[in-house]
């Protein structure tokens, strides 16, 4: 999994602390329960203060689809919604765990400054 | 975001990419409230599938043709950039005419760089592309080789 340099700054967020690995914001969002492409910009946007451009965000979902980690549902209208699937919790698990290892043991580190 | 400019950004992308995910993401780019930075993140995604797709190896070699070859990036690119070095030659012809200029000049220097920037393109291109589709590699080559000796030969014989 990787991260994009595509991700667009919100407005409102504040000027550092942006997560921007794309393809793990949506697999966060989708954890939620299925949504399409606009539910998930705004989704992220609200979980993180990151917006994912249009682009950025269907990058995304091709790479993870192509992985078996998120699949698409029956489109509704236009949109199509897509799910997380069981191999995608199980990356999405095992990537916030080694995030919060990582978060933990910097913040300890900021603690002593 | 204006339907058309949607439309217009979709057909950017690779025709297999469109194919799986372009209606969706035409309703997405056009139902969304027009942010300004929209369009350059999808340009920039969209040359990423296309270099993404580049380097996919197609999974029937007999059906790659020429047209699909030379409308890469890395086929294409090199011979727009001759041509357009070749155009800045006829320009500065125009302008100045034929005879050798004491400063070389913002043309010259231009010049320089496309002809420069595009021998890498043309490598990492040949490299890529002569194992999986020899003939039309080659063929695509011996275009961008023309379009070259055509932007170097004025250069070449008016000693500009």
């Amino acid at each position: 999994m990787r991260s994009t340099r595509h991700v667009v700054r919100a407005g409102d967020a504040p000027e550092n602390g942006h997560y921007s690995d794309p393809p793990l914001l949506v697999l966060a969002s989708l954890a939620e329960g299925p949504k399409h492409g606009h539910a998930m910009i705004e989704d992220i946007e609200r979980l993180c203060g990151s917006r994912l451009g249009p682009g950025t965000l269907y990058g995304a979902i091709a790479r993870l689809e192509e992985q078996g980690w998120v699949q698409p549902l029956p489109p509704e209208d236009r949109r199509r919604p897509y799910r997380i699937t069981p191999a995608g919790l199980d990356v999405l698990r095992a990537k916030l765990t080694t995030l919060q290892h990582f978060a933990r043991a910097g913040l300890k580190r900021l603690e002593v400054l | 975001m204006n339907p058309r400019l949607a439309h217009f950004l979709v057909r950017l992308y690779p025709r297999g990419w469109r194919e799986r995910y372009g209606e969706e993401f035409e309703e997405l780019l056009a139902s969304r409230r027009g942010k300004p930075q929209d369009p350059v993140n999808v340009v920039l995604s969209a040359l990423r599938e296309r270099v993404i797709a580049g380097f996919g190896r197609p999974a029937d070699l007999s059906a790659v043709s020429f047209g699909a070859i030379v409308r890469l990036p890395g086929a294409f690119v090199p011979m727009a950039m001759s041509l357009s070095a070749l155009a800045i030659v006829f320009a500065h012809i125009a302008f100045y005419g034929i005879a050798p200029q004491a400063d070389e000049g913002a043309a010259a220097h231009l010049w320089q760089l496309l002809m420069t920037l595009q021998l890498p393109i043309l490598v990492i291109f040949a490299v890529r592309w002569l194992p999986k589709a020899p003939r039309q590699t080659l063929g695509v080559i011996a275009l961008q080789a023309a379009a070259f000796c055509a932007s170097l030969a004025p250069v070449f014989f008016l000693k500009l």
